[in-house]
């Protein structure tokens, strides 16, 4: 397809502002030189807010990159998405995803389901992040499951130190990562059929399925010796401040589960000798040390040829080449080379998300808004903050529902 | 009596002008103090630690037995204390005993000092003005650094937005206020009504079927449509404001006027602008401020391609996909600020005027 779309623009709407479109710009460039098609990439803030606004103006992008498809849901449900498979066949799809990516990309739509978009991105969500070198100094060693973790957090107490620290304010959106350790918690102490019903909301917030998992999280969140600060803190701690301490000279915390953007909130200065991360280890056996993930899903709507030659690049593994490279990201598709990878800790995210035997989907965002970014945020928060116990946390979650 | 109650009320209205000011300006002060200083620090201490003030300041450590049981007692010459004391920080003839390292079991022994900020950067300026820098690793597997653009491309687009934005509207009031005040023609009352209802609309309602508008008709993302959005906006109020001064003249210059054999249009440019400048002035601000200061309608109209996404739009998106770069909102604010401050001060003499004409009759 050398210089076919000569002038061609497509255009883009996304999240992703500042550093991340730098890297995106520099990861089509390649692409749009060889094909002569313009990708205009737009990002916002607001494109959470921005997008329904454009779609139902009539002025959609002709692609769409949707961090959460449980806002992409909705407009697959209304038609306005443009089905990958009627151009992409099956065969080709399967050789470039993983089933379980295309499991999740599949949404119904006003006749029947279809696929709504193509992996672009990834972010593994399940680990533990830790300061390498003191932890080796301290001579620690990395927990495989569950009680081990609680001994180690119990023995770097017994050294001096709170294991953990935790931080979830964040702004109007304080409280997503407590719904992260919910998540990955629930993941772990009950099978991946029951996740599944959780998060389309068969599975009730109240049931004790889910209060198990909560009660497993408070082992950790709210045991004064564990958490740097105190479970008074939690609350009020910023989760891009939340991870410094653990990275001060000494560590004044141990041990923090973040994404793997956390990354970018490391003080300034430090090597990839300097920082590695653990799965957060298996609870229950049978259930194993499942993936959680977040990604953005690139949706289209507006069906023309150029638009159809970037997609089917996205589903290629050097759309992302250089972005790899500059770190921040990990590939949902296949046919990523391991040495792409910037440092060892992102080469293992890698290599764990290939290697998981159960990978989910961050649930908060695929359940609706009203659930997944308002009582699911605000339900825990109150819980950590104290403002309510966890029955009464847990219902007043559920009653987003309806 | 009456004087005493003169008095009085001045006195009333002097201290809630007061309060008011140091509500707004207390902030704003420790912003500005923020925006000079480095984004570790500000999360470790306050702005208002500028002031010199006496803290704790480490003269000494105490470095007890490594085997030291911190469940226990713990004995610091010759005293003992409880684990939760000496988080906390206890204190012993004036000095202060607390925690530094407790794996050490390291204690720091503290004295109250005088002490302040020191430490300035204009970093955060730097970046705002002349953009972040990103380090990118290419194919073969060099760095490239690529500098990010910094303000002044935005700065230019808010100007080209703002202007237009300013005049078009105040433009087309003015002769509409003018219509309304001193012609006649049927169905003014109605219309002067419906333009007064128009006032409470609230804009965000006029987004979507706008925005299927100008989609037909390709206006999305350009200055006019904005320029457009913006004076459809701003019209009711412009004209009732224009209304009010303009009708205060007095009636009898026109007919003098108008007896000189002057046109509608003669009256208008030679009388009528000249004699409601301040008017003009202060309405202008407020629609300047107004423009300057908007997000919504650029989010929608206008949206934030680099050729022509507005300040407003910039700085929102200076802080990173995560939030991780607020330290530049501070010094941010007070690049956006300087242009309206600029405008406000200029015309400041005439603003008072504005705010005033009409109100006396004479």
């Amino acid at each position: 397809m050398n210089g076919d779309f000569k002038g061609k623009k497509v255009t883009m709407f996304g999240p992703f502002a500042d550093a991340d479109e730098v890297k995106f710009n520099e990861s089509i460039k390649a692409f749009e030189e060889k094909t002569g098609i313009d990708i205009a990439y737009e990002g916002s803030k607001e494109f959470e807010a921005t997008i329904a606004v454009r779609v139902n103006g009539g002025n959609a992008p002709d692609i769409a990159d949707f961090p959460q498809p449980g806002l992409l849901k909705g407009f697959v449900k209304d038609g306005k998405v443009v089905d990958v498979k009627s151009f992409l066949s099956d065969e080709y799809l399967n050789k470039q995803y993983a089933q379980s990516w295309l499991d999740m990309g599949t949404m119904a739509g006003p006749n029947g389901d279809i696929m709504a978009g193509v992996w672009a991105r990834s972010s593994v969500k399940s680990l533990v992040w830790y300061n390498k070198k003191a932890f080796e100094e301290a001579g620690y060693t990395i927990p495989k499951t569950w009680d081990e973790l609680k001994k180690l957090s119990d023995q770097i107490a017994a050294d001096g130190d709170p294991a953990w620290s935790i931080g979830i304010e964040s702004g109007t959106a304080t409280g997503w990562v407590a719904t992260d350790w919910m998540e990955d918690i629930m993941l772990r102490t009950t099978t991946p059929e029951n996740y599944d019903k959780w998060v389309n909301g068969e599975l009730k917030f109240t049931d004790p399925i889910v209060k198990n998992a909560a009660e497993k999280m408070s082992e950790i969140w709210f045991n004064e010796d564990y958490v740097y600060g105190g479970r008074k803190s939690i609350a009020t701690t910023s989760f891009g401040d939340a991870v410094k301490p653990v990275y001060e000279n000494p560590p004044k915390a141990w041990l923090h589960r973040q994404a793997g953007f956390i990354t970018s909130f490391f003080p300034e200065g430090l090597t990839p000798e300097d920082f590695d991360w653990f799965p957060l280890p298996a609870i229950d056996e049978q259930y194993g040390t499942p993936a959680l993930i977040s990604g953005d899903i690139y949706a289209m709507f507006n069906d023309r040829p150029e638009v159809r030659a970037v997609m089917e690049f996205f589903t290629t593994a050097d759309s992302l080449k250089t972005w790899i490279q500059s770190g921040g990201v990990t590939a949902p598709m296949n046919g990523a080379d391991p040495s792409w990878y910037a440092n060892e800790a992102e080469r293992k995210m890698a290599d764990f998300l290939g290697t998981a035997t159960t990978i989910r989907f961050d649930g908060s965002d695929l359940m609706p808004g009203s659930v997944g970014a308002g009582t699911f945020w605000k339900g825990m928060t109150d819980y950590v903050s104290g403002a309510a116990d966890l029955d009464t946390a847990l219902s007043e979650i559920q009653a987003g529902w309806k | 009596m009456k004087r005493k109650g003169v008095r009085k009320s001045k006195w009333l209205v002097n201290t809630v002008l007061a309060i008011i000011c140091v509500i707004w300006a207390v902030p704003t002060f420790g912003l500005l103090v923020s925006s000079f200083r480095p984004a570790a620090d500000i999360l470790s201490t306050g702005w208002w630690n500028i002031f010199p003030h006496k803290e704790w300041t480490t003269v000494a450590q105490i470095e007890l037995p490594r085997d030291t049981d911190l469940r226990g007692p713990i004995s610091v010459e010759g005293m003992t204390y409880s684990d939760v004391q000496l988080r906390e920080g206890v204190e012993r003839d004036g000095q202060l005993l607390v925690w530094e390292n407790r794996r050490q079991r390291l204690i720091n022994v503290q004295e109250k000092e005088w002490a302040w900020i020191s430490s300035f950067t204009t970093q955060n300026y730097e970046t705002v003005l002349g953009g972040k820098q990103y380090k990118i690793t290419m194919p073969d597997g060099s760095v490239k650094t690529e500098q990010g653009s910094g303000m002044s491309q935005s700065f230019w687009n808010t100007i080209a937005v703002t202007i237009p934005a300013t005049v078009i509207p105040i433009f087309i009031a003015s002769f509409a206020a003018y219509a309304f005040a001193w012609l006649r023609f049927p169905g003014r009352r109605t219309l002067f009504v419906v333009i007064i209802a128009l006032l409470v609309v609230p804009l965000q309602v006029a987004l979507i079927p706008i925005l299927r508008d100008y989609t037909s008709l390709g206006l999305n993302g350009t200055y006019f449509g904005i320029w457009l959005a913006h004076t459809a906006f701003g019209l009711p109020l412009i004209t009732y404001f224009m209304y009010t001064s303009i009708s205060q003249l007095p009636k009898d210059i026109f007919e003098s006027a108008f007896m000189d054999g002057a046109t509608n249009f003669t009256i208008f440019s030679r009388l009528i602008l000249p004699l409601s400048v301040p008017a003009l002035a202060s309405i202008s601000i407020f629609q300047f401020l107004w423009v300057w200061n908007d997000y919504l309608v650029s989010l929608i109209f206008l949206g934030s391609q680099p050729e022509v996404q507005v300040m407003s739009m910039k700085i929102a998106n200076l802080v990173g996909s995560r939030g991780n770069d607020w330290q530049l909102l501070t010094a941010a604010a007070f690049v956006s600020m300087l242009m309206p401050l600029t405008v406000f001060f200029a015309l400041q003499r005439y603003f008072v005027r504005g705010m005033l004409g009409g109100s006396v009759k004479g």
